[in-house]
């Protein structure tokens, strides 16, 4: 590829918000036709700059060049129309709408009906949109509403969407963040499949095994800063990641070996069923003891999630015992069970880990603003509230906007950090993690891992869910794999290998077998 | 109240043809008015100023014809025709109101349809007032309008029962009826309709595909506006022949009633409208029958806001409003 085949050319970008800079002097270019990635931790820059090229913010500073001229792009609007596309994070979807209309929303095809009458043409866009969809094997029902699709459906018709409009440059903000393994690799086919039929791509990602799987070449920023632009075959996930996080990175975690105590947790023949009663936990039972994460692999929606609800009472049990401490919690309302002992850093950090529009130091508090020192009778006392946010604010490193700040406004990770540090703040007997990691970067995950191994060490019990086998494998005492709702296999960490594990996820290997 | 009823086909004193004559005149008005608030809440923005909206528009229809009905040849129905186009630019102008408040300064829009509301009833007593003391020279809260016409389609209004629907009714009633056909083909198929439902459902969608969300609002309050002009108008040429503060009488209300009823859809709100009509004009023709005092005809005219609550109780649990009803849209929010 020669130097002046440039499609885009971002020249000396400066963006700040209220002083401080999110992008300094960041110079790149991208070659038509290239997987080109944008590398960083949360916060060093990455989507801002991207939204500067999709007409969200405008520059402070700089130029930007696509195909050779220079271009001033005010908005989405004057970016679609340099065929210049983008996959948010956040999808942007009419949800009771059917993927076509959601895909010919804005642009229309409009046949006259009886030669007069303008309708919207929604069979032949039925058909462009499913061929389009073959093309790039991006199966998905044209005629299907939105609501009733799941996430990377949902993706997908994002990405139909660009290709309706006949976007040839495409950027996916951290698109795999909200999917699972399979649905990863699905995906990365995809893009694959777009950069051979001409498309130029812009990923931004924190990942760098995807990095590494799809991308030709990778741009490394830190705080609003572009490092380098590296060559992605010959560079090592390595480097790269030393690059990005600023210090050699360590990826194992220092674990002394286990120290068991008494029993903390007891499951027993768990059966939940789903509000379509349908049985999602069928007959699990299991046991955790002082100073052992016990992690349950599987891949999504074998029933892991449910196991967890049932365990923080934030569902119903069909049947069987919760026992925490020789009392059995089965029935016990949620605030009960917080009191028994019971953390729970729960999946969904924005639906149902924080208020939102909380501040930060309510959503601290959120556990304990009705015991002393935090309330007065009835009277909550908004000193004790802060004077216990900035101490965990500088104990667990959480930054944002500080105390009174809203929760909504902190970056994932020091969202999760701010979940992570309410719960173990508790001191309670067993911590629930479930995705503790899910759409961090590499830094933030190191963190989280620490402090729940930590904790381990502090001799209490840990349940760990997590749909990613390195992180079970990597945290674990013992492994129990759930498939199709059951618990088919519990061993000790060091008794299983990752293939096995791999195995009984997908449920090619059966319970009965590991005992033939 | 309901208009004396003539005409040969209701010698016989059938109380069904009379129920089903005055309950099509009262619902065809009120499904009009109700679509308008279909156009606004789909679009996303609430609208509780139907009520004023019609009575702005009715007083605007009733001023046009006192000031110029004279200029006509006595008996022509121009006056009436015009009176309409009046009421309806009237009520799309006066919906701006609504729709700055609520699109442009992003205000609350309950607040502002209640003040849209009150400014209404206010403005036109008022206005009414003063127009009849200074321009006419004499004191009345009225406009008095001229009677409107009935048509009756004699091959069709001998067919039993179903024939009361052809029989005695308003030419509004018929304009309304090709109205709910355009304006459902204008929601369902036409490139704006589909802009409008997307933002009310997801205005970011919508503004991301390039529909301009600000622009589909305005213009859907303003259908609002006009519509309930419109539906004002038929009540002020069909209730009273005149225009006067008893305009105000909770049609507008008794809309959104229905809109919710009919979850935000042309053709189930055209059914609760029919059985809000049906049952106000069965009540009042009950009450005539046991020759009840007019003090019970109140009460009875109670019926189809009992029924909507009752309705509501089964109804609403598969109702669902649009996602983004009553949300302020603003850009930088995800």
């Amino acid at each position: 590829m020669r130097k002046d085949a440039y499609i885009v050319e971002m020249r000396r970008i400066t963006k700040r918000f209220s002083g401080v800079a999110a992008n300094e002097d960041v110079s790149l270019g991208i070659y038509k036709g290239e997987v080109f990635a944008l590398l960083g931790e949360n916060g060093a820059g990455k989507s801002t700059l991207m939204n500067i090229l999709f007409g969200m913010y405008e520059p402070d500073e700089g130029e930007i060049w696509v195909r050779g001229g220079k271009v001033s792009i005010k908005s989405p609007n004057e970016a679609v129309r340099l065929d210049i596309a983008m996959v948010h994070q956040h999808f942007k979807l009419v949800e009771n709408y059917t993927v076509t209309e959601n895909i010919v929303l804005g642009m229309e095809p409009v046949k006259r009906l009886c030669g007069v009458l303008p309708m919207v043409d929604l069979k032949s866009a039925n058909e462009k949109v499913r061929e389009l969809s073959r093309r790039y094997g991006l199966e998905v029902d044209p005629t299907a509403k939105i609501e009733d699709l799941k996430v990377y459906a949902r993706q997908r018709v994002e990405i139909l969407k660009m290709l309706y409009r006949e976007a040839d440059i495409l950027i996916f903000d951290e698109p795999t963040a909200v999917l699972t393994p399979q649905e990863i690799s699905a995906l990365l086919n995809i893009i694959k499949k777009l950069r051979d039929d001409g498309k130029t791509i812009i990923l931004i990602s924190h990942k760098l095994e995807e990095i590494k799987q799809v991308a030709n070449r990778c741009a490394i920023l830190k705080r609003g800063k572009l490092l380098d632009v590296l060559d992605v075959s010959t560079t090592s996930t390595a480097t790269m990641a030393k690059l990005m996080v600023g210090h050699e990175l360590s990826l194992d975690i220092e674990k002394p070996p286990a120290c068991f105590g008494t029993t903390v947790l007891q499951v027993k023949n768990l059966t939940v069923e789903n509000k379509q009663r349908f049985t999602v936990v069928n007959n699990v039972s299991f046991s955790i003891r002082e100073g052992e994460i016990f992690a349950i692999a599987g891949v999504s929606g074998n029933g892991q999630l449910e196991v967890a609800d049932a365990i923080t009472g934030m569902c119903a049990v069909k049947s069987g015992n919760i026992i925490l401490d020789d009392s059995d919690i089965t029935h016990k309302s949620v605030r009960e069970r917080n009191q028994a002992g019971i953390s729970y850093i729960p999946e969904d950090r924005q639906q149902t880990g924080l208020i939102l529009d909380f501040s930060l130091a309510d959503n601290l508090a959120l556990k304990r603003y009705h015991t002393p020192p935090f309330c007065n009778g009835m009277v909550l006392r908004k000193s004790a509230f802060s004077r216990y946010a900035n101490e965990l604010i500088g104990k667990y490193d959480i930054r944002g906007g500080g105390a009174n700040g809203k929760a909504r406004a902190m970056s994932g990770g020091n969202q999760q950090k701010a979940i992570v540090a309410r719960e173990i703040e508790l001191q309670s007997r067993l911590t629930i993690f479930v995705q503790p990691t899910q759409g961090l970067d590499i830094g933030a995950i190191m963190d989280i891992r620490e402090k729940m191994i930590q904790q381990r060490n502090n001799g209490k019990a840990i349940l760990l869910i997590s749909l990613e086998l390195d992180e079970v494998l990597a945290c674990a005492d013992t492994i129990g794999v759930m498939y199709n709702g059951a618990m088919i296999n519990i061993a000790p960490a060091d008794s299983i290998s990752a293939n096995e594990v791999g195995e009984y996820m997908m449920g090619v290997k059966k319970y009965e077998e590991s005992y033939a | 109240m309901p208009t004396a009823i003539a005409g040969g086909a209701i010698a016989g004193g059938l109380i069904a043809d009379v129920v089903i004559i005055d309950g099509l005149s009262f619902a065809l008005p009120l499904l009009i008015i109700a679509i308008g608030g279909i156009y606004s809440e789909r679009s996303g923005v609430t609208n509780l100023a139907l009520e004023g909206l019609l009575g702005f528009g009715a007083f605007c229809g009733g001023l046009f014809v006192a000031l110029f009905g004279t200029r006509f040849a006595i008996g022509s129905t121009a006056p009436m025709y015009l009176a309409f186009l009046c009421a309806m630019v009237g009520g799309a102008a006066y919906s701006l109101l609504h729709a700055l408040l609520c699109v442009q300064f992003r205000a609350n829009q309950v607040i502002s349809g209640v003040v849209v509301n009150i400014v209404s009833v206010a403005l036109t007593g008022f206005l009414t007032s003063q127009i009849n003391a200074s321009v006419f020279g004499a004191p009345s809260n009225k406009f008095v309008l001229s009677v409107s016409p009935r048509v009756t389609i004699n091959s069709f209004s001998q067919i039993p029962v179903l024939g009361a629907v052809f029989t005695n009714f308003y030419p509004f009633e018929a304009i309304s009826l090709i109205m709910v056909v355009i304006l459902w083909y204008i929601m369902n198929r036409s490139r704006y309709g589909m802009r409008l439902r997307a933002c009310g459902d997801n205005p970011h969608a919508a503004d991301a595909a390039g529909a301009h969300v600000t622009r589909t609002r305005f213009a859907a309050v303003m259908f609002s506006g006009a519509l309930s002009g419109f539906g004002g108008m038929c009540f002020a040429y069909s209730i009273s022949n005149n225009f006067s503060p008893s305009i105000y009488m909770g049609a507008g209300y008794l809309a959104i009633a229905a809109l919710i009823f009919g979850n935000w859809k042309i053709m189930p709100t055209f059914a609760a409208c029919l059985i809000f009509g049906l049952a106000r004009s069965g009540a009042y023709q009950l009450v005539k029958a046991m020759e009840l005092s007019s003090s019970f005809s109140d009460l009875a005219m109670t019926i189809p806001y009992i029924l909507t609550l009752l309705l509501l109780i089964f109804f609403s649990r598969s109702n669902r409003a649009p996602r983004a009803l009553g949300e302020i849209y603003d850009k930088s929010k995800r």
